[in-house]
């Protein structure tokens, strides 16, 4: 494993940078473990500082250091996006490439429940749900609610491939040669779904914290809690950019699309080692 | 190839679309005509049935413009001028014990489709509501009125089921009131709850001129015979404002762009920050209330910590009383409003005529007040909080802050409680809590912890002011957390389904003295079971005989009578010693008008008139505005 | 053609159980929320006024006959059915007694339009680019283009519409930043009110294709870069076939597929996507619509809004499941 990482940092020029990046950012955000103050306190220090040499990234206009606010936000932002991701992935592979192995019934079970889902739309629905947990609406629970609302549309995509992957000669060949369905999924057509999962995965997360800060901007989260959101929430309440706090906004984006830079960079390069022939195909170029 | 190509079409597009960026911003209205209002965004944009449940479709000028009723009261005004005959042309007469009122009306005054306003339309007004349940004013209606007549074309006669000499108040505006339906327009229509009254007559000087389907805009035009209207009347030269835009400008950063584009004459409210840089930036042509810092307007209405009495343990005076003196009301003050917060330590908004009816002449007795705490008795009061507030702004604000401490005292309260953590201590202990390490149990040995609840986005410097008291509460010792309530937040309130909430149940006329406007709704016999709906207002659900006395004196005596004034006392001397909750400040609203197009709007210097787009006493600000050119 | 039936007949029967099991789930989501129509009513008119308490009581009860709900809540779903077949959601509760499927008929054009609008666009320029860059891997146009999708991608639509917003309304002010059209203009297939709806659209649209652009993009490109590998492709360049034919005939044809069936699932989608956007520009679609009833505890709205857009959904990705089997001959032989 360790030689792997060795050999995919010295010689793919994507994934070392995807690497340094998604690891600065996540030591960044673990840092927020030995911040000097703790991150739901407010007008501790000097509101609207811009940024200096003692507060590099400048404070907010609720008397909080930019730098510790983003580090805990990037934490809990990403806990959040993570969560939705690996749940909703599981659901969606599991569903989509049963539902395009076995077709007939089970597809059209499946795909009827996917539908379902699909067709329902996510903001309203979070928020109504939102009205009725309320005060018990915790992150791991809007957690699971985005992550039951966020797998059918990439089951699907799943899905349409395995669907076409049902119809090539080399899964004929594996049927008469014997293998079992679980086989078949896993060591056949898993490898070539492995790419759709990881930009969907990538997609996914998006989603998630797009969500979060939808429900964030519209006051429906624990605004106690800081996330990328949050701060934006808060910024919005202190109208930060027309009164031209633009720190307390563009340096959570600037941290979050680096992050995204990061872990796109990543997987693609993930991507091209789980697929040798996209790996051979480099060599020979 | 293809780049090029894109390029070209959106090049083609641009110079096809650019002329109408520089077209008139009104298409066919001369912007020097009109004035431009924040409004809201009317879900119900073809409703015009002010009298029927409509969406709440009546903000966007059809109750400021369109609609009137007998009397005004000038929620900054103070004395008799705070009060205005509008279709009466007298104060309403009472029998002797207040079972028949009598409202003479004035001569001259007509629809806006030619027809005449007489002593019928009144008379319409109440029986056609009485007799449709779910109608706006129905249920007052049937409550109060046994029978109503019109005994010659000028005079109305209201028979009471019972003695109320608060009656008029329904037909007196304080943001609004019953309004006068056109009997010759509703007469024709089958069923008056599902009538849109589109488009409406109107009885005052405006009437509709277009509006946007969608709701995002209604335009009002000064009517050819404007003088024929109780406003009308008054004026000896036609209103300079020819037509009145009500928009939906979108969210407080965009309400800020546009009316530093100028495309929005006055603005409802926007946060600390905005108005701020709207101060920066745009100095030069807008007005506000104060003409520096604090800018803001303050509306009678008195945001406050309310406290469930139906809930352990803040059913406890000592409760209430120790959480008060833990908060720090500089830096909530600070927090909330950037300090530009007018303070208030009595249960009643410290506007119009409450500074020198109640606040001025309770000074004494506020700060002779004892509070006895268990361990000995305290005096909490500290009556120079504003000028330590304006110590605190002054780095931001410099000279612009002025020395002098009666002044500071009108912008920044004339005074609060003295942050004490010991005899917060004391009063805890006194009421059974004991502390571990720091953390506070309660009697029964559980930790004291709060949900604290706010509205959130809707009232920005509440949800700060939350955010606030929650963490000085938590550093002393009592877990806090801020639960925003969002939508839910009126009906939570209601339901007694809250520990603590950051929200007003005092609203008061803000021109008048009479604090039956919230008061009589605090009687004991209102008060209902927990998880039923507690009528508006008494949201803390406080019961106490002292108050009940108080709100059946008040209702035996006529209300301009100065003994009204000395139960109103009587009533803050008691929420002093009880903290039923704890009042805050004012509501200010940071509400800056655009003066390149119009001038003369009131201030607190010049408080002529209301000043909030919603209300509908702003009808005789827009009357009064002149053309800037 | 026999073949061809059964699998629409199929379809059919699916599409109908979609709308059957969608809207059933929302009327059951919607009445678990506690917010109560009547109380919000209530509060609107009693929030500002000098209210009598004993009046209260009256209005309440009024109200709740007014407005439908009594009755158990199986007597209310059957009777929503009831509605949804006769396309009458009833009166809304907060713009009473303006019937719900009037407030979304007038709002429903002007979602449509953005979004049809800003949907091809981004649709077709971020496969577009998408398949480009996973071909051509090497070209540095299409590597920059890349970056700048991918950095912008990640940003919520919130910061995006607030930047245009602040760019095009404030900086540099030559374009509207709130509604529809110009105020006071006629609606008409006039040139002023058609230049009007381009202007007021143009911030909006330009929002939802900056925010979208990147998914497609992504996508498309990491499909292409695996197709470029598949045997076929490598027979294909190995046979000497140009590499255009390659491109649009091998590669982007396969890749499109799965893309295809994005497009019609990313419909459900939009209307959540459009709520922010439509908000902060005050565009007087169905997200701001909803928005409103949710604020104002409309549920007879909210749950009309969620039924159209489950119906429209459902119908969008019928039509795709039908165009599915004509663009890939695999599916029509099994």
């Amino acid at each position: 494993m360790f030689k792997i990482l060795r050999d995919m940092l010295r010689y793919n020029i994507e994934f070392a940078i995807g690497f340094v990046l998604t690891l600065s950012i996540f030591l960044f955000a673990l840092a927020h473990f030995w911040a000097p103050l703790p991150d739901t306190a407010i007008y501790l220090l000097p509101p609207d500082m811009p940024p200096s040499a003692q507060y590099w990234f400048g404070t907010t206009s609720r008397g909080q250091d930019v730098l510790w606010q983003m580090s805990s936000a990037i934490w809990n932002t990403m806990l959040f996006g993570l969560t939705v991701t690996v749940l909703s992935r599981l659901l969606a592979v599991a569903v989509g490439m049963l539902s395009g192995y076995l077709g007939g019934r089970w597809d059209q079970a499946l795909m009827t429940l996917n539908d379902t889902m699909i067709a329902l739309p996510n903001i309203p629905i979070l928020l109504l749900v939102y009205f009725v947990m309320r005060d018990s609406m915790s992150w791991p629970v809007l957690a699971a609610t985005a992550a039951l609302l966020g797998w059918n549309y990439d089951a699907r995509l799943i899905r349409s491939v395995t669907l076409s992957l049902r119809n090539r000669e080399f899964t004929r060949h594996a049927v008469f040669a014997g293998m079992s369905v679980p086989q078949i999924l896993v060591r056949q057509h898993l490898p070539y779904v492995m790419p759709v999962i990881f930009f969907t995965a990538m997609n996914n997360l998006i989603w998630a914290i797009g969500l979060e800060v939808t429900l964030s901007v519209l006051g429906f989260s624990d605004i106690n809690r800081p996330t990328i959101g949050g701060m934006i929430y808060w910024a919005n309440q202190h109208q930060a950019i027309i009164a031209g706090i633009w720190w307390w906004i563009a340096f959570p984006i600037i941290a979050v699309v680096l992050l995204f830079l990061g872990l796109f960079l990543l997987a693609i390069s993930v991507n091209e080692y789980i697929d040798p022939r996209s790996r051979l195909s480099r060599m020979g170029a | 190839m293809l780049l090029k190509k894109l390029a070209a079409a959106a090049f083609a597009i641009a110079a096809t679309v650019m002329p109408v960026a520089a077209q008139d911003f009104i298409a066919g209205i001369p912007r020097e005509e009109a004035l431009i209002i924040q409004g809201p965004a009317a879900q119900n944009a073809e409703w015009f049935n002010l009298w029927a449940p409509g969406g709440g479709a009546s903000n966007n000028g059809l109750q400021q413009l369109t609609a009137d009723t007998f009397w005004f009261i000038n929620p900054d005004g103070t004395g008799d001028a705070a009060w205005t005959n509008a279709l009466a042309s007298d104060k309403p007469i009472y029998n002797e014990d207040f079972t028949e009122m009598t409202v003479k009306l004035k001569e001259g005054i007509y629809w806006s489709d030619g027809v005449e306003f007489t002593a019928d339309d009144v008379v319409y007004t109440v029986q056609t509501q009485m007799a449709n349940p779910g109608m706006g004013w129905s249920a007052p209606f049937t409550v109060n009125v046994e029978s109503v007549e019109a005994t010659d074309r000028n005079t109305v006669v209201f028979t009471l089921n019972a003695p109320n000499s608060r009656f008029h108040t329904l037909f007196t505006v304080r943001w609004n009131a019953a309004w006068i339906m056109p009997k010759h327009v509703f007469e024709q229509v089958e069923d008056p709850l599902t009538y849109n009254n589109n488009p409406p007559v109107s009885l005052s000087a405006y009437q509709l001129h277009s509006y946007d389907s969608a709701g995002n805009w209604v335009i009002w035009k000064l009517r050819d015979d404007w003088e024929r209207t109780s406003i009308g009347m008054t004026l000896s030269e036609a209103p300079e404002v020819k037509y009145v835009v009500y928009r939906n400008a979108g969210n407080p950063d965009a309400r800020v762009i546009e009316q530093m584009n100028h495309n929005l004459d006055v603005i409802n409210d926007i946060a600390p920050e905005g108005m701020f840089t709207i101060a920066r930036d745009a100095g030069e042509n807008t007005k506000y209330w104060f003409p520096g810092f604090p800018f803001a307007h303050p509306d009678p209405t008195l945001p406050s910590v309310l406290f469930n009495h139906q809930r352990e343990p803040f059913a406890d005076k000592d409760v209430r009383w120790a959480l008060a003196l833990l908060i720090d009301i500089r830096s909530v003050s600070m927090g909330s409003y950037r300090g530009a917060a007018n303070l208030a330590a009595l249960s009643t908004p410290p506007t119009g005529t409450a500074i020198t009816d109640y606040y001025v002449p309770m000074q004494d007795w506020l700060a002779n007040f004892e509070l006895d705490t268990g361990d000995g008795a305290i005096k909490p009061y500290d009556p120079t909080i504003s000028e330590q507030i304006a110590a605190l702004v002054k780095p931001q604000w410099g000279d612009s802050i002025p020395s002098d401490t009666e002044e500071l005292k009108r912008m920044f309260g004339f005074g609060w409680w003295k942050q004490d953590p010991a005899a917060a201590t004391a009063l805890l202990q006194k009421a059974g809590f004991s502390k571990n390490g720091n953390q506070w149990l309660k009697p029964d040995g559980t930790p004291f912890t709060i949900k604290l609840m706010v509205e959130g986005d809707n009232i920005p410097t509440l949800a700060r002011a939350g955010t606030i008291i929650a963490q000085q509460w938590s550093m002393e010792g009592i877990q806090t957390t801020v639960d925003v309530a969002g939508p839910t937040n009126g009906q939570r309130l209601g339901g007694g389904d809250f520990d603590v909430a950051i929200y007003w149940t005092v609203e008061t006329w803000g021109g008048h003295p009479d604090l039956s406007f919230f008061l009589e709704s605090y009687h004991s016999d209102f008060i209902k079971q927990p998880g039923e709906t507690q009528p508006p207002r008494n949201l803390t659900r406080w019961e106490d005989e002292r108050l009940d006395a108080i709100i059946e004196a008040n209702r035996t005596v006529n209300f301009d009578s100065p003994e009204v004034a000395q139960l109103g006392m009587d009533y803050l001397k008691l929420a002093v010693e009880e903290m039923p909750f704890i009042p805050l400040m004012a509501y200010n609203k940071f509400a800056p008008f655009d003066t390149t197009y119009w001038t003369g709007y009131p201030s607190a210097a010049d408080p002529y008139s209301a000043s909030g787009p919603f209300w509908s006493n702003l009808r005789y600000m827009i009357v009064a505005l002149k053309a800037a050119q | 053609m026999d073949g061809f039936a059964k699998y629409l007949g199929r379809r059919l029967f699916q599409f109908f159980l979609v709308i059957f099991l969608g809207v059933s789930l929302a009327f059951l989501i919607t009445n678990l929320s506690p917010v109560d129509p009547v109380e919000q009513s209530v509060a609107l008119m009693t929030n500002f006024g000098a209210t009598d308490p004993r009046s209260v009581e009256l209005m309440r009860q009024a109200l709740q006959e007014l407005y439908g709900l009594q009755g158990s809540m199986l007597d209310q779903y059957l009777a929503f059915w009831g509605r949804v077949i006769r396309g009458d959601f009833g009166p809304s509760l907060s713009a009473f007694p303006t019937p719900v499927m009037s407030l979304i008929m007038s709002a429903l054009p002007w979602t449509i339009g953005l979004l049809t609008l800003s949907l091809v666009i981004t649709w077709t320029l971020g496969n577009l680019l998408g398949a480009l860059a996973g071909y051509y891997r090497s070209n540095l146009l299409l590597k920059l283009s890349g970056a700048a999708v991918m950095a912008l991608h990640p940003v919520p639509a919130y910061i995006i519409g607030l930047c245009l917003l602040l760019a095009f309304g404030f900086i540099w002010p030559i374009l509207p930043i709130s509604g529809g059209a110009q105020m006071n203009l006629q609606p008409g297939l006039t040139l002023d009110y058609l230049r009007s709806l381009i202007v007021h659209g143009t911030l909006p649209a330009l929002t939802l294709v900056l925010v979208g652009l990147g998914s497609w993009f992504i996508s498309m490109r990491s499909l292409v870069s695996n197709i470029v590998t598949d045997d076929h492709v490598v027979y294909a360049e190995l046979g000497g076939v140009s590499s255009n034919k390659i491109f649009s005939q091998y590669v982007a044809r396969n890749a499109l597929l799965p893309q295809l069936t994005g497009l019609a699932l990313s419909l459900g989608n939009v209307f959540g996507g459009a709520v922010i956007t439509e908000f902060l520009f005050n565009y007087p679609g169905v997200g701001r619509l909803m928005i409103q009833g949710i604020y104002r505890g409309d549920y007879a709205l909210v749950l009309g809004v969620t039924t159209i857009s489950i119906i429209a959904v459902a119908v969008a990705v019928f039509i795709i499941d039908l165009i599915y089997p004509l663009i890939d001959p695999r599916v029509r032989l099994s």
